[in-house]
C-alpha cells in the first residue's frame, strides 16, 4: 500500500524532476555551445583588438627601427597570459622584434601569411598588419593558446552543473511540495476506492479537496457511489424477491415433482402388476423397460435384462419370427400376432406390438404387450386331441356299424337260409337235422360276435380304477387257461422276466389272451412265442416321443414264429371285423386285435406291429412307467421262481 | 575596403622602395660610403616617418590637396634617397614633395624641414620663428637650440632626441608614439 502511495507521487515526480531537469541540460547546453561559439568568436575579437592595440603601439618602434621600444611593446602581452608568441616584421618581412624574450626563432613563421586570425589545432594565430596612417609599417604576429578558453568554459561547466544540481534541488523541493497538490486528492481517492472494496461499504464518499478535474472526478465517485448504493439495494430486494420466487416455485416444482413420482409409481405400479408382459425397445432391441410379469416367464429377473439388447441376451432368437414382429413394428406398423410360440420359454403368447413416437414424430422405440395364452393353448390342444379320439371313436363307430351289420347279418342269414331248407325238407330227418346243426352254429357263432362287441364296447369305457399288475402273474394264468390248446399246438413260450405295471387287471389279463390266442391261431407248427420286456426312453437318440409328456415307458415285445403278413397291413390287423385271411383258414371275431390296442390305449399306451410273411409277427407294447417308479422298471421278487416259463 | 587597397598599393610601392635601396647598397659595397648612405638612407626614411606621427594644425595647408613639403636647408646630404622615399607618397591627401632651401624666403609652404648639422642651425632655427614647421637637424646641441627632433647615433644605430615644448610651440602635435622611441629633452 505504501509502495503504492509512494507510487504515483514518485511519477509525478519523476515527471517534473525528467521534465525540468532535461530542460535545464538542454538550456545549460545550448548556453554552452552558444558560449563555445560567442567566446570563439570573442577571443578572435579580443586578439585582434589586442594585436590593433599592439601593432598600432608598435608603429613608432618600426618606423624608427627602434627594437628596445618594440620589445617593450611586446612585454606588455605579459599580462595576457594567453599569448605565448608574438612577433613583429618589419616592411622587408624581416624578423624584427619576439616574445617571449628567449623563445627561439622556429617558433615564429618566416613566411607571412594573410592577414586575419585562424584557429589551429590549441592555438589561435594570425597576421596583423602594423599601419599608421594608412602607411604600412611591418606586420605583427600574434599567437594564443585556448588555455583561456577552456578554462573559462570548464568554469562555465562548472557553474552550469552548480546551478543544474542547485535547480534540480529546486525542483525537486518544490514539486516535492506542489505534487500535493494532485496526489494528495488521488491518494485520498484512492484510498476511499480501497475503502469501498474492501468493506463494500458503499456509504463512505470521497472528500473534495479542490474544484479542478480530480474535484470532478471525486464528485463523479461519489455520485458513482450513491448510484451504486442505490442499484445494490434494488439488487438485493430483487434477489430476495426472486430467492422467494425461487423457493415458491421449488415448492411447487416439488409438489408437482411428487405429483409426478406417485403418478409414476401408479404407472410402475400398473405395469407390474399387469399379469402381461409388458416391455419397450429402443432401435436396438435393447430392454428400456420391462415390468415383474417377466419374472414368470423367464428364468431370470428384469433386472438382468433392463439396458440389455434382445439378442445378447438371447442370442437364439435371431432368426425367431420376434424381430420380425418387431421390425415390422419400428417400420410403423402395430404388430398383432395371435399366437407366438416363445423358443425362450416354450410359452404361447398373444403378441402386440405397438410403435412408440418421440417428439420429433419419429419411432424410435416398441411397446411390446405379451398376453401368456400358455393355458388356453393348451386347453386347445387338448379340445383338439380330444376332438381327434372323438372323430376316431365316430369313425370306429361307423366302422363297427358297417362291419356289425356285415358281420352279424352274415350268421343271420344263415339261419334264415337253413331255417327255409329245413321248411321245405322238414320229411327228411337227415336233411332236417344236418340244417339244425348249422342252424345251431351260426347261432352260437352270433352269440360270440355279440360277446365280442360286448367286450369291446365295455372296454371301450374308463372308469376302472388302475391297481399295481405283475405281468408275470398274468402270463402264467393265460399259460393255465389255454394249457389244451399250447399242448394241441405243441407251441413253446419264453418269457423273460417281466415287470411289475400299473393297469386294469381285467384289461391286461385280456390283452395278453388275446395276444397268445391270435399267436396260437395264425401258426402252422411248433410254435414259438417269445415274451421281453425293457424300459424305453422316448428322449433316446433319433427317437421322438411316442406320446405327448410321456418319455419313458415299459416296451413288451411279444413275438412269435407264424405266419406272418406284409408290413403294410400293419394298420389293418388293429381295426375291428378285419381280418386278413379268410374266415374258412382261420376262425375268428376279427375283434381280438382291435380289442389290444383299445386296451393298451386305455392305459396311456401304444401298440404297434412288425410283421414278415412266413417268419413272425411281433407286437410291441408301450406302457407309460408310472412316475413313482422314477423311470425304473419294478420287478416283483417274489416270483423269480415261476419265471421264466418254459413249455416242452 | 578603400583604405584597405590604399594600404595595399601603398605598402606595395614601399616594398619596391625597399627593393630599390637595397639593390643601391648593393650596387656601393664600399663600407664608408655604406655607411654614410645607409646613415641617410635611413634619415630620409625617418623624415618621411614624421609626417605619421606628427599632427600639423589646418592651418599648414592651403587647401585639402595642397602637397605636403619635406624641406631640406642647404648642402644636401640625402642625394636622392630623399626622393625616393617619398616618391608618389601621400599624408592624409597631402601628396609629399621635397624642396630644397637655401634662403628663408624660399620657405613659403613647409612641413618639415631638415637642417644638416653642417649648417647654421642656431640661424636657421631663429629665422624660422614660431612657423608650424617640424624641424629636424643632426646637429649635436640641435635640440638645445630649439630644434624639435635630433637625430643622433648610438650603438651603431640612428637615435632620435625629441624637443616636445618646441613642437608644442608652434602648434604641431608630436605623437606619444614617436615620443616613446626618442629620448626627450626640454629646452626652452
Amino acid at each position: 500500500m505504501k509502495g503504492k502511495d509512494r507510487s504515483i507521487q514518485q511519477k509525478l515526480m519523476r515527471v517534473v524532476m525528467l521534465t525540468s531537469g532535461t530542460v535545464l541540460f538542454m538550456t545549460c547546453a545550448a548556453f554552452f555551445a552558444y558560449e563555445v561559439i560567442t567566446y570563439r568568436d570573442i577571443t578572435k575579437r579580443e586578439l585582434s583588438t589586442l594585436g590593433q592595440i599592439v601593432a598600432s603601439n608598435s608603429t613608432a618602434a618600426l618606423a624608427f627601427d627602434s627594437k628596445e621600444d618594440a620589445a617593450e611593446v611586446l612585454n606588455g602581452l605579459r599580462a595576457e597570459k594567453h599569448i605565448v608568441a608574438a612577433c613583429l616584421y618589419d616592411t622587408a618581412g624581416k624578423v624584427f622584434s619576439t616574445y617571449p624574450a628567449g623563445l627561439s626563432a622556429q617558433n615564429f613563421p618566416t613566411q607571412l601569411g594573410i592577414q586575419g586570425y585562424v584557429f589551429r589545432k590549441d592555438y589561435l594565430e594570425g597576421f596583423q598588419p602594423v599601419i599608421q596612417n594608412n602607411n604600412r609599417l611591418g606586420t605583427l604576429y600574434l599567437k594564443s593558446d585556448m588555455q583561456a578558453m577552456y578554462s573559462r568554459l570548464r568554469l562555465y561547466a562548472v557553474i552550469a552543473s552548480v546551478f543544474i544540481i542547485v535547480s534540480f534541488l529546486f525542483a525537486y523541493l518544490l514539486s516535492r511540495r506542489l505534487q500535493k497538490a494532485i496526489s494528495k486528492p488521488i491518494l485520498s481517492l484512492a484510498q476511499t476506492a480501497r475503502m469501498v472494496s474492501d468493506r463494500h461499504d458503499y456509504t463512505v464518499r470521497a472528500t473534495k479537496w479542490s474544484q479542478d478535474e480530480l474535484g470532478v472526478l471525486t464528485d463523479a465517485f461519489n455520485h458513482m457511489l450513491t448510484q451504486i448504493k442505490v442499484q445494490n439495494d434494488e439488487i438485493t430486494s430483487l434477489n430476495q424477491n426472486l430467492e422467494r420466487k425461487v423457493k415458491e416455485r421449488t415448492l411447487e416444482l416439488q409438489e408437482a415433482n411428487q405429483a409426478l413420482v406417485q403418478q409414476n409409481e401408479l404407472i410402475e405400479t400398473i405395469i407390474d402388476s399387469s399379469v402381461d408382459v409388458i416391455a419397450v425397445m429402443d432401435r436396438d432391441y435393447r430392454y428400456l423397460i420391462i415390468n415383474k410379469a417377466v419374472n414368470k416367464v423367464y428364468s431370470f429377473g428384469r433386472e438382468q435384462l433392463i439396458g440389455k439388447k434382445l439378442l445378447d441376451v438371447f442370442p437364439q432368437l435371431k432368426d425367431a419370427g420376434m424381430i420380425n414382429d418387431l421390425k415390422k413394428a419400428f417400420s410403423g406398423e402395430a404388430v398383432h400376432n395371435v399366437s407366438y410360440r416363445s423358443t425362450v420359454s416354450g410359452r404361447y403368447f398373444e403378441n402386440f406390438y405397438i410403435p412408440l413416437k418421440n417428439k420429433h414424430d419419429a419411432i424410435d422405440r416398441v411397446l411390446i404387450i405379451g398376453h401368456d395364452i400358455t393355458d388356453i393353448m393348451q386347453a386347445s390342444e387338448k379340445l383338439k386331441e380330444l376332438n381327434v379320439e372323438l372323430e376316431k371313436s365316430n369313425r370306429d363307430l361307423e366302422q363297427f356299424a358297417y362291419v356289425a351289420s356285415h358281420d352279424l347279418q352274415e350268421p343271420l342269414r344263415k339261419i334264415q337260409t337253413f331255417a327255409e331248407l329245413s321248411e321245405r325238407n322238414i320229411e327228411q330227418p337227415d336233411a332236417l337235422r344236418r340244417y339244425l346243426e348249422k342252424i345251431n352254429s351260426s347261432a352260437s357263432r352270433m352269440t360270440n360276435l355279440i360277446k365280442a362287441v360286448l367286450n369291446y364296447s365295455r372296454i371301450s369305457k374308463v372308469d376302472s380304477a388302475f391297481v399295481p399288475i405283475d405281468l408275470n402273474s398274468v402270463v402264467k394264468s393265460i399259460e393255465t387257461d389255454l394249457e389244451l390248446l399250447i399242448e394241441e399246438k405243441k407251441a413253446a413260450i419264453q418269457v423273460e422276466h417281466l415287470p411289475q405295471i400299473e393297469g386294469i387287471p381285467l384289461q391286461i389279463n385280456q390283452l395278453f389272451l388275446n395276444l397268445f390266442t391270435n399267436s396260437l391261431k395264425f401258426t402252422t407248427e411248433a410254435p414259438v412265442i417269445r415274451i421281453t420286456s425293457r424300459t424305453y426312453s422316448g428322449t433316446e437318440a433319433g427317437k421322438t416321443p411316442l406320446l405327448k409328456n410321456v418319455s419313458t415307458y415299459v416296451e413288451v415285445v411279444f413275438k412269435d414264429n407264424g405266419i406272418g403278413f406284409e408290413q403294410k397291413y400293419a394298420d389293418r390287423v388293429f381295426s375291428i371285423f378285419q381280418r386278413l385271411h379268410p374266415l374258412q383258414d382261420y376262425a375268428g371275431t376279427g375283434i381280438g386285435l382291435a380289442l389290444c390296442k383299445k386296451i393298451v390305449e386305455n392305459h396311456g399306451g401304444m401298440i404297434t406291429v412288425e410283421s414278415e410273411p412266413g417268419k413272425g409277427t411281433a407286437f410291441f407294447i408301450y406302457l407309460p412307467l408310472p412316475s413313482d417308479t422314477g423311470g425304473e422298471l419294478k420287478f416283483p421278487k417274489d416270483k423269480e421262481d415261476v419265471s421264466p416259463t418254459m413249455n416242452p | 575596403l578603400k583604405t584597405r587597397s590604399l594600404h595595399t598599393a601603398a605598402y606595395r610601392i614601399h616594398r619596391l622602395k625597399a627593393l630599390g635601396v637595397l639593390l643601391l647598397w648593393l650596387l656601393f659595397p664600399s663600407p664608408f660610403h655604406a655607411q654614410t648612405a645607409k646613415e641617410y638612407q635611413v634619415k630620409a626614411v625617418f623624415l618621411y616617418n614624421f609626417s605619421q606621427f606628427v599632427e600639423w594644425p589646418s592651418t599648414a595647408f592651403e587647401s585639402s590637396g595642397s602637397p605636403f613639403v619635406i624641406g631640406v636647408w642647404g648642402n644636401d646630404p640625402f642625394g636622392s634617397y630623399l626622393d625616393e622615399a617619398v616618391a608618389g607618397e601621400s599624408i592624409l591627401g597631402h601628396p609629399i614633395i621635397v624642396r630644397r632651401y637655401h634662403d628663408i624666403k624660399e620657405i613659403n609652404v613647409c612641413h618639415i624641414l631638415f637642417v644638416n648639422g653642417k649648417e647654421d642651425t642656431r640661424g636657421v632655427l631663429a629665422m624660422l620663428g614660431n612657423r608650424s614647421i617640424l624641424t629636424v637637424g643632426d646637429a649635436p646641441d640641435f635640440a638645445r637650440l630649439g630644434g624639435m627632433i635630433r637625430f643622433f647615433t648610438a650603438h651603431n644605430k640612428i637615435r632620435l632626441q625629441i624637443n616636445p615644448s618646441a613642437a608644442k610651440a608652434v602648434k604641431l602635435n608630436i605623437s606619444a608614439k614617436l615620443l616613446r622611441v626618442a629620448d626627450i629633452v626640454n629646452e626652452g
